[in-house]
């Protein structure tokens, strides 16, 4: 079994969860911040639920997914499942 | 012959112990006061019966205790060391309560000859590490807060592995683990290691954990390789060691960013607890609706505050208008006919109420009615 979005350099990247949660302390800063008009904070809101549900996603992730990680004779790395 | 007082008087009370209870309770004092402890001292009169386990003596020059290694202990320790040998043995005091003996429960035992020489070397490449800047503070990376992609440099067959993933369930089950099988100790463990941490560098991982579960002090032997730890060193994400050992720090152990007592330790350490992050995402969730009913509520005060405004707008014109309207009533009233009649004329009705306005409305004999300013007269003509 390969998957070689393990492989540095070929991942899909994405803002990390760790980002995500910075931007939504951000947007609560902002949105808690004297400064902002109506239509400005109802679109802070709903960048925020957006970085909201996808942290919310991210976490319910239900199971721990392990990897053995193989380098064949050419020293190609593969992917392989813990028991064989 | 008398007894002494003493005696008698113990004999009289409650305070004889059986010599069960005296060993018994002196076993409780001695468990519950130490833990495992490393001692010196030369052995003596070592056998080593069928059935494994290993007694002893170890003594200095002013004091000596019985030893005793089980099978599973003796068997790792090798060859029955001979006597005389000067060794390091790791164990605890215990009290055997059958025999009333004091006797020392060894698992380990490392020759101090062989120490020094593992000793000397060990101290070399602890220099040559420190010299090139590898145990420095100032290199310790911090361990990324939520990491997605963590792999895990250790052995397959040991329970430093099983271990990880079972605190990665519990803690953090969205993480994905990426393993890079290596011997630990024996041959080859520290060519394996160093390849599979050169491996790590071509992984998209966040966090690396190497590591193993407990093993004796000379089974650690690869985690204070040189090259295991240039290796380690080299590593571009964070780095946790976890070489479960309860009493040696491994140099290995001095160059992660972080060091962790036992692989599970580790995986602790390494991530976080997705209740509580789960906590902390409920909150700024509550806080953004919060943020935004605020704002809303704001804009609604605004609102508010114009309404009053254009309220107090509206009164003002009503008021002016009722001025005008006042100004207009009174011009109306001065024209109004009763004011005329105030002053002094009077109007002629006939029965039906019509004004009687000429000489021919009038007939000799008719009734009319004449009202004046106060009311109505009766009236007739002539």
């Amino acid at each position: 079994m390969s998957e070689p979005s393990a492989v540095a350099g070929q991942a899909a990247s994405g803002p990390t969860l760790a980002e995500e949660l910075a931007r939504l302390e951000e947007i609560v800063r902002r949105l808690e911040a004297d400064d902002l008009d109506l239509d400005g904070a109802l679109a802070l809101f709903e960048q925020g639920v957006a970085c909201l549900r996808s942290a919310r996603e991210r976490l319910s992730a239900a199971e721990v997914r392990v990897r053995t990680v193989l380098e064949d004779a050419n020293g190609t790395l593969r992917l392989g499942k813990l028991d064989g | 012959m008398t007894l002494p007082l003493p005696l008698s008087s113990a004999l009289a009370g409650d305070e004889v112990l059986s010599i069960r209870d005296l060993t018994a309770s002196l076993k409780r004092v001695v468990d519950g006061s130490y833990g495992p402890l490393w001692v010196r001292g030369e052995v003596l009169q070592c056998r080593a019966p069928s059935s494994g386990h290993w007694y002893f003596v170890l003594r200095d020059a002013a004091a000596q205790v019985r030893c005793t290694m089980w099978r599973t202990y003796a068997e790792r320790a090798g060859r029955p060391p001979v006597d005389g040998t000067e060794v390091f043995a790791l164990g605890r005091p215990d009290v055997y309560e059958s025999k009333g003996e004091l006797q020392f429960m060894v698992t380990r035992m490392l020759p101090t000859s062989m120490v020094g020489d593992q000793q000397r070397a060990l101290e070399q490449v602890k220099a040559a590490l420190d010299r090139d800047g590898l145990f420095d503070q100032a290199r310790k990376r911090p361990l990324p807060a939520y990491p997605a992609r963590v792999a895990v440099v250790t052995s397959t067959d040991g329970a430093a592995l099983s271990d990880i993933i079972t605190v990665a369930r519990t803690r953090w089950p969205s993480v994905r683990l990426f393993v890079l099988a290596s011997k630990v100790q024996g041959d080859g463990a520290t060519a394996e290691l160093v390849a599979a941490l050169r491996r790590v560098n071509r992984l998209d991982v966040q966090l690396c954990i190497v590591g193993r579960g407990g093993g004796a002090r000379e089974d650690l032997a690869a985690f204070n390789d040189e090259a295991v730890c240039r290796a380690l060193a080299a590593v571009r994400v964070p780095t946790v060691s976890a070489v479960g050992h309860e009493t040696d720090v491994t140099l290995a152990d001095l160059v992660a960013d972080v060091r962790a007592a036992t692989p599970s330790a580790a995986a602790e350490l390494a991530l976080p607890d997705v209740r509580a992050v789960r906590r902390l995402v409920g909150d700024l969730g509550a806080r953004l609706a919060g943020g935004l009913s605020r704002r809303t509520r704001l804009a609604s005060e605004r609102l508010e505050r114009t309404g009053d405004r254009m309220e107090a707008a509206m009164e003002v014109v009503i008021a002016r208008r009722r001025q005008t309207a006042d100004r207009l009533g009174a011009k109306l009233d001065a024209l109004s006919p009763l004011r005329v009649l105030e002053r002094g004329y009077a109007v002629p009705l006939n029965a039906a109420g019509r004004v009687l306005r000429r000489r021919a409305d009038f007939h000799p004999g008719d009734s009319f009615t004449l009202r004046v300013t106060d009311g109505d007269v009766a009236a007739r003509a002539e």
